[in-house]
């Protein structure tokens, strides 16, 4: 999933502070199981922005809505009518979920009310650690499931590096050194083999480092 | 500050923890207060809270069963949780997170939630009104 975190409230209010008429766009899919910006965070947050422009003694007007998905035409048109009665959209999707909005809606501000982060996995309940870069090139299939690029600090292909200590990282012992996972796994899988494979320097021409990136799938196109 | 300030106070409890019927209030008018009950403190959401604010609550008070004793394993732990989440926030909103408590309470002991209402009381009379509601 896409992970996420809302914004510091004073900030919030800072990118809201121009409009009178606001609608807080929640997104029910992966901003939703982070916590960042699902029907329960839309309403958090209209409720304290509510209170702290009545502290502020500004008029606001906050309407609430969470759409299945905001990176998706389909969903965000359920929108539409909520986005025709504000001045302002604050978005609680992704980075995708605000430009996507921003596509459909020519006329109306959309705002960021989270910050994107990574692409992760929930590790256990209210953890969530980053496991993909969307480098372009997975090769997960030689390193057992597990990706150094992302998870290793020092992004060997090559690994271990020699810091690893008591199957921890030396840039940080919370974290488990990905290379030590990796050799657990392959070990586990009777795939050691891998190890002896040599993994050429990466071509990151798959990966954002060459500009945006765009999938065309001819075939469902009509 | 203001003699006439009546302090309203919004308590969610635990119906294991607390029984309104089993509490009668001495406050007289020198307070107002509005129970919310619940069948476990971990019902209490965060927006729950905001919007008894918004209410016009002056300050809000969580009763819960004492720790280790939740009969839902851990409702009380998620709701001391959110407790010291929501406080943060209104100290974000500027509102004051000490207009929010959490307290453990045993079954029974009205004394107990008599002493809790009543140090609520005196902490609102120390802060003033809600200056959102």
């Amino acid at each position: 999933m896409i992970v996420a975190e809302q914004k510091p409230l004073s900030e919030i209010k800072e990118i809201i502070a121009p409009y009178k008429k606001i609608l807080i766009l929640g997104c029910g899919t992966c901003v939703k199981t982070c916590f960042a910006g699902g029907e329960d965070e839309v309403a958090v947050l209209a409720s304290a922005l509510r209170l702290a422009c009545k502290k502020d003694g500004k008029e606001i007007k906050i309407e609430e809505l969470t759409i299945e998905r905001q990176c998706e035409d389909e969903f965000i048109r359920e929108s539409a009518p909520a986005v025709s009665r504000s001045e302002g959209v604050l978005s609680l999707a992704c980075g995708a979920g605000v430009q996507a909005l921003a596509r459909r809606f020519a006329k109306t501000p959309v705002l960021p009310g989270v910050n994107t982060t990574f692409i992760g996995v929930l590790e256990s309940q209210g953890i969530f650690t980053e496991e993909c870069s969307g480098c372009g090139n997975c090769r997960l299939d030689i390193f057992g499931g597990i990706c150094p690029v992302t998870r290793c600090a020092k992004k060997l292909l090559n690994g271990p590096c020699g810091g690893s200590q008591n199957g921890k990282c030396e840039i940080n012992p919370d974290t488990d050194c990905a290379w030590q996972l990796i050799i657990d796994r392959l070990k586990a899988l009777g795939q050691m083999d891998n190890l002896r494979k040599y993994i050429p320097p990466k071509n990151w021409c798959t990966s954002l480092s060459g500009g945006p990136r765009k999938l065309v799938r001819e075939d469902h196109i009509i | 500050m203001d003699k006439k300030f009546i302090p309203k106070i919004t308590v969610f409890h635990c119906i294991n923890a607390f029984s309104q019927t089993s509490w009668s209030s001495v406050g007289g008018n020198k307070f107002e207060i509005k129970f919310i009950k619940l069948p476990c403190s971990s019902m209490v959401k965060d927006v729950f809270l905001l919007r008894a604010f918004e209410a016009g609550a002056d300050g809000v008070v969580v009763l819960v069963c004492p720790e280790g004793q939740c009969r839902y394993v851990e409702g009380n732990i998620r709701a001391k949780k959110r407790v010291a989440w929501v406080q943060n926030l209104l100290d974000d909103i500027g509102i004051d997170g000490r207009r929010l408590s959490l307290s453990n309470i045993a079954s029974g002991d009205t004394a107990a939630a008599t002493q809790i209402i009543d140090d609520a009381v005196k902490n609102m009379a120390e802060l003033g009104p809600n200056p959102a509601a």
